[in-house]
Formats: C-alpha cells, structure tokens, sequence
C-alpha cells in the first residue's frame, strides 16, 4: 500500500479543475460554431419568411430547444461523481410527453391532409434521419470527451444524457432547414433521428468513458 | 485536495494516508475480505486520476464517497461475472459422530455430579473461563471453584474407570 501512495505522490502535478461552466463555455463555442456553418452554407429553408408565421415551426424549436437544453445541463452536470443524472431524465421524459401533447394540439387545425402514406413521406423522412444524425455528431464527440474528462458514476444515465443531448441538438438545427412542419411527421421522423443517435450513444458511452 | 489540486506533495500524502484507512473500513462492511485491499488501491487510483473533478466549493466527503460507492458497484459486477461451480449434492463432508456421542457422554457423566461441581467443569474445563471468570458466575469462591473441580474430576474418573471395568 505504502508503494502505491509513494508512486501516487510522486505523479503529483497541478491539474486545472473541470467545472460545469467550462464545459458549458465550450458546448456553447461548438452550438454556435455548427449552427453559423450550417447556416453559412446555405442551408436555411428557402420559405423560411413565411414559415416563422406557422405555430408548428415555433412548436418544432420550443420541443427541440428545450430538449437540448434539459439533456446539455443533465449531461454536464452528471460529469460530476456525486450528481445523478435522474432527475434530468425525468425532466426530459416529462418535457418529451408535454411536446407530443401540444404537437397534438397544433396538429389538429392540420387534419383535412391526405392519407397518412404522404404525411409520412418515408423517403423524405429516411433523409431527414439521415442528416439529423450527421449533425449530432459533433456534439456527441464533444460531450464524449467531456465525459471522459469528468467523473461519471453512473455512466449509462449520464451516456443517455448525452445521446439526447446531442440528438435534440442536431434536430434543432435541421429545423432551420427542414421544410416538413407537419406535427405528426415531425413526431415520428425526428423521433426515430433522435432515439438512433440516443440508442449509439447509450450503447458505446458507457463502454468508452470506463474509468 | 485543494492543496493536492495546485501540487502540495505533502498535503496530498497526508490526504491518501487518511483515506485509506476510511477506505478500509468503507469496503470491510461491503465486500469479501479477499478483495477489500485491491477495492482500496483501484479506488485510491480513480481519486488520483480524477482529482481534478473535485470542486473546492464543495464538501469533500459527498466526492469520495461518490467515487467509493462506484467503484463498490464495479467491484460487485465482476464479482457477479467470476464463474462459480455448483455444489454436488452428494459431496463428503467430516463426520461429526464421535464430536456428538462424546458430547452426550459428557453431559451424562457430568450429571452424576454435585450441580455446583458439574458447573464449575462446564465453565472451566470446557468453555475455558479462568478460575477468577468462574467464580464470578457462580458466586462460589475462587479456591471453592478450584476443589470443586479437583473432587469432580476426581469422581469422573472413578465412573469411568468403574463404567470401563463392568464393560470389560
């Protein structure tokens, strides 16, 4: 035991303290760095202008917003050894089924649409998962690294955290591309985008941030 | 930890010399005791790889004992993955025969006895209280105790000695 504490000792350097707020400054440098390229490459939705006017379009960055938001501050503060992510989780269950119930209300104004084979559009939709996914990525990278760098203790709960985190995160930014505003589409297709990232980054976090 | 934090040697080796005892103590009460030293030192290695997670505006026992609970928790997994055999139903165990007829043996020669005699053996002979503890208990005195034992021995052995003769 003494050689241990000896050999611990002797690695001793100063190290420079993970706080919440610095990894909040650097997911914030990152949220803004993607969404100013996205945008800068032109890939806003052409009716924007008149889009803003709908209240599905407002729906779709509320639910997204907030989503991210509760799975960035679960994340984040779960990197803490003596904070569960629990409680977050719950907030963002309650916050998923308070989102479907008001998609629901802005979805009732919509239901003289055709069938529901072209509110679905599954070629459409598959893309749409598609890029979702692309555009998770860089803030799942980066909360992996956080995660690694933090002390998690319960790292499945936290790696779920920070799949939601990084999926609500690359949906809110398709909003600003996607042309789809229909509730029903919206729930399912950027569902199944969301819960593809949040079920890699539950399956591989944990696996990758033992400590 | 602060001090450890900014690269204070001695306040860190204070530190780790304090939380191995608690550590101790922590994985005593948790796990098999072949396992505690090695739960002691995995958990000292994770406090030193991750020191830096420590906020100093906070308590630091909630942080340790935050650490301690997750690598218990690792500790049980692997302990669940290690392979165990099953017991055969028909494996051989010691005979406990003779422990038991010697026992009811005793107790019946013991019972041929004076009561104060017979308990004094009891005390002394078999549950090895020393003469002083047996006087205590019984509220005879201590030379009292010493010839009880010395005439109830002594009788024993005549039974026995007479129970031998009539079998022989």
């Amino acid at each position: 035991m003494d050689d241990l504490l000896d050999s611990l000792v002797a690695d001793l350097e100063p190290v420079r303290r993970r706080t919440s707020t610095g990894d909040a400054l650097a997911i914030g440098l990152l949220c803004a760095l993607e969404l100013s390229m996205f945008l800068g490459v032109g890939s806003m939705r052409p009716d924007m202008r008149f889009a803003i006017a709908e209240p599905a379009l407002w729906w779709k960055f509320a639910t997204f917003g907030v989503l991210a938001l509760l799975g960035l501050g679960t994340a984040i503060l779960s990197f803490d050894p003596s904070i569960s992510p629990k409680r977050g989780l719950w907030w963002i269950a309650a916050a998923v089924a308070a989102a479907l119930v008001v998609g629901g209300i802005v979805n009732a104004p919509m239901h003289h649409q055709p069938d529901l084979a072209v509110r679905l559009n599954w070629r459409s939709g598959l893309q749409c998962v598609m890029v979702m996914s692309v555009l998770a990525l860089p803030m799942l990278v980066l909360l992996a690294v956080l995660m690694r760098r933090g002390a998690p203790t319960h790292r499945r709960g936290t790696a779920l955290a920070v799949g939601v985190a990084a999926a609500t995160w690359g949906a809110f930014v398709f909003v600003f591309a996607c042309p789809h505003d229909d509730p029903l589409y919206v729930s399912i297709w950027y569902g199944v985008g969301c819960a593809v990232t949040t079920v890699y980054a539950r399956a591989l976090l944990p696996l990758l941030t033992r400590w | 930890m602060a001090a450890a934090q900014a690269g204070d040697s001695a306040a860190y080796r204070r530190l780790l010399d304090e939380l191995g005892p608690w550590l101790r103590r922590y994985y005593t009460r948790r796990l098999p005791p072949s396992i505690v030293d090695d739960a002691v030192q995995e958990t000292l290695i994770a406090v030193h790889e991750k020191r830096h997670t420590y906020d100093t505006s906070r308590p630091f026992a909630p942080w340790l004992a935050a650490i301690a609970r997750y690598k218990w928790i690792d500790r049980l997994r692997a302990l669940k993955r290690l392979p165990t055999e099953a017991l055969s139903e028909d494996i051989s165990v010691p005979d406990h025969e003779s422990a038991v007829v010697s026992a009811t043996v005793l107790e019946q020669l013991l019972a041929g006895l004076k009561p104060a005699q017979a308990e004094v053996i009891r005390l002394v002979k078999i549950q090895g209280f020393s003469v002083e503890e047996a006087a205590a208990r019984t509220g005879q005195s201590a030379s009292l105790v010493k010839v009880n034992i010395h005439r109830g021995l002594a009788r024993l052995t005549l039974t026995v000695q007479s129970q031998a003769y009539a079998d022989g």
